[in-house]
């Protein structure tokens, strides 16, 4: 984590190195094989990009393109057909409904409770404190799989099976160790002084946070949110297990609903799967500002 | 006397005044950190505990209650193709840690030279890394599809293959099939991270090598891996621990088949709990599967410990 932070600080020395350089320094270092660049990219390029091109490009097929062998890399007409028949699928909406739910639900809660931890790591020492932050660290190192096995038999016991409940309370935690480091970041970037004024001013601890602090890491909790999201939203292993076939989100939804061994309905999946996709793209174009942050936070993903 | 109780009234008000602000400063801590303990304590260290703690007992997930068997249930998993389980995910694990990492290496080295669209092409080559994991075992799925797959299609225009092959229902192409999928899904986040690293390496350093007469090859092994070797260790330890769990892909692209040729810990653990509904052996592989992960736990806390100094 710590190398990764100085990273970031540590970048603009080298720009200023840039500037130093002599001519022919310079010519030396451009003397390399563009084409080995160039050939480098596009293989790379190939193979990021074309499965990218066939998700699409199979979604607007025709039927009759699609099911045909070799298969056409290029369809003979556009169609938009299959996006309507998702749209016509009314299951399709409850499982929309749900991940909404539940996304939206855990992104909230778990700002709401990472805002505290991540503030206390950040600007309070006390004891404990390290052996606290290797825990929320390492729970996510945890096989999800194993916790899920007793998760199940805890909640079914609590008759919190087929319900948000369970959902939203394994996102919130699985997402915890994410945004109480991003938000302590984000935390340890406000100086203390703040924190001294307004206890000066006669402002309590709890007024000091809420009103002082939080307004400033407003940017902060937004991203960490996004991330919490995501999570839910894309988490298939426990939707598919808690959620039951009435609260199941739309990843186990799709399974369900389009993927079957005598014939799968390939163009339309992919349309649904384009779709699906769709949010989460956007969240990130969002939080393209706080890349740096998701980098270092990205160390502690589980 | 007057002046005792004074001296004593003034004094007395501020000790425990000092006193009141700790002890609230104290209440304060652990009212911030309760919500977040509470949550990881009941959804993930109990839950850990208590499936640990049911290697040890007969237990369904049909029928309340438990009888003690000992270490029966380790016993009986351990003789079961343990080994089998083991070396799966162990090939699953290293081939979906080592493709990524070089698919990421060379990516971040090519978008750390300066080009046109370089900015651009860093956005677009995180696409297959924000398609959530579901999309992308869907996608592969298609890809390689028996019937009318499109790797089929290509491979067999390009006369590389005579008949198309079911890559997913092949024991020999199975796996491999996992780790380019998963593969495909991970080498965005090698990349950013890699890029982020590339950017400590010092221009000079490169310029002196260069005039000095060092090619590329040379100039890499000598002055850029040493600069990037910690976070690349670290990017490998952290993808090795969660492809060491992973779980999504391969339980919707192969099912942990053929023959249960792609099975892991993740699918193993699951299928025995809520297929086999058989808590107590999968108590037993979790155990097992545990004691291994713990050990790259440690090391990964004493990594970021060591990068801490």
């Amino acid at each position: 984590m710590a190398t990764l932070t100085s990273l970031a600080v540590e970048a603009p020395s080298t720009q200023e190195h840039v500037s130093e350089r002599t001519p022919t320094a310079r010519r030396a270092v451009r003397r390399r094989p563009r084409w080995a660049l160039w050939t480098a990219l596009i293989v790379l390029g190939l193979f990021a990009f074309l499965p990218v091109y066939w998700l699409a490009v199979t979604s607007v097929t025709p039927e009759r393109d699609a099911f045909t062998f070799p298969p056409r890399l290029f369809p003979s007409t556009v169609t938009f057909e299959h996006y309507l028949a998702v749209f016509q699928t009314p299951a399709i909406f409850e499982y929309l409904r749900n991940s909404i739910v539940v996304s939206t639900i855990t992104a909230v809660l778990s700002v709401a409770v990472s805002m505290y931890m991540g503030y206390a790591f950040s600007k309070f020492r006390f004891r404990g404190r390290k052996s606290l932050m290797y825990f929320v660290l390492s729970s996510q190192m945890f096989p999800q799989a194993l916790l899920l096995v007793t998760l199940y038999v805890v909640f079914a016991q609590a008759g919190l099976l087929n319900t948000y409940q369970s959902l939203v309370i394994s996102f919130t935690t699985f997402t915890l160790p994410l945004c109480v480091w991003m938000l302590k970041g984000f935390f340890d970037t406000l100086p203390d002084d703040l924190i001294e004024a307004a206890k000066i001013d006669g402002a309590g601890p709890w007024r000091t946070f809420h009103s002082v602090i939080l307004p400033l890491a407003a940017p902060g909790l937004v991203a960490a949110g996004l991330f919490a999201f995501v999570r839910g939203w894309n988490d298939f292993m426990f939707a598919l297990t808690l959620a039951g076939p009435e609260k199941q989100t739309l990843p186990p939804g799709l399974v369900n609903t389009y993927v079957s061994e005598a014939a799968t309905a390939w163009p339309e999946l992919m349309a649904a799967s384009l779709l699906v996709s769709i949010p989460v793209c956007a969240a990130f174009i969002l939080l393209q500002r706080y890349l740096v942050g998701g980098i270092t936070a990205g160390a502690v993903k589980g | 006397m007057t002046t005792t109780t004074i001296g004593r009234r003034q004094k007395k008000p501020h000790s425990s005044n000092v006193r009141a602000a700790r002890l609230s400063e104290v209440r304060f801590i652990v009212l911030l950190l309760l919500p977040g303990t509470a949550l990881l304590v009941g959804v993930v260290l109990y839950p850990l505990l208590r499936s640990l703690a049911s290697a040890f007992f007969a237990e369904s997930l049909l029928y309340p209650g438990a009888t003690w068997v000992g270490l029966q249930n380790v016993i009986d998993v351990l003789q079961d193709g343990f080994a089998e389980l083991l070396s799966q995910t162990l090939i699953f694990t290293i081939g979906a840690t080592i493709v990524p990492f070089i698919v990421g290496l060379a990516l971040a080295l090519v978008l750390n030279e300066q080009f046109r669209g370089q900015r651009f092409l860093r956005g677009a080559f995180l696409i297959p890394w924000l398609i959530p994991g579901v999309v992308v075992s869907f996608l592969w799925m298609w890809i390689f599809d028996a019937n009318y797959g499109v790797l089929n299609g290509v491979l067999m225009q390009l006369h590389l293959i005579d008949t198309p092959i079911a890559w997913l229902f092949n024991t020999d192409t199975a796996r491999g099939a996992l780790i380019i999928a998963k593969s495909w899904n991970s080498f965005p986040w090698v990349m950013v991270m890699l890029l982020a690293a590339l950017q400590t390496v010092p221009g000079e350093l490169h310029e002196a090598a260069a005039m000095d007469g060092a090619g590329p090859i040379r100039r890499f092994f000598a002055v850029t891996w040493p600069h990037i070797a910690g976070v690349a260790g670290l990017v490998i330890l952290l993808e090795f621990i969660w492809n060491f769990q992973h779980f999504d892909t391969i339980f919707v692209l192969t099912g942990g088949g053929p023959a249960g040729t792609t099975q892991t810990f993740a699918t193993e653990v699951y299928d025995t709990a809520f297929k086999g509904y058989d808590l107590g052996h999968a108590g037993a592989l979790g155990l097992l599967w545990m004691g291994l992960l713990l050990i790259l736990v440690v090391v990964y806390v004493r990594f970021s410990e060591r990068g801490e100094k």
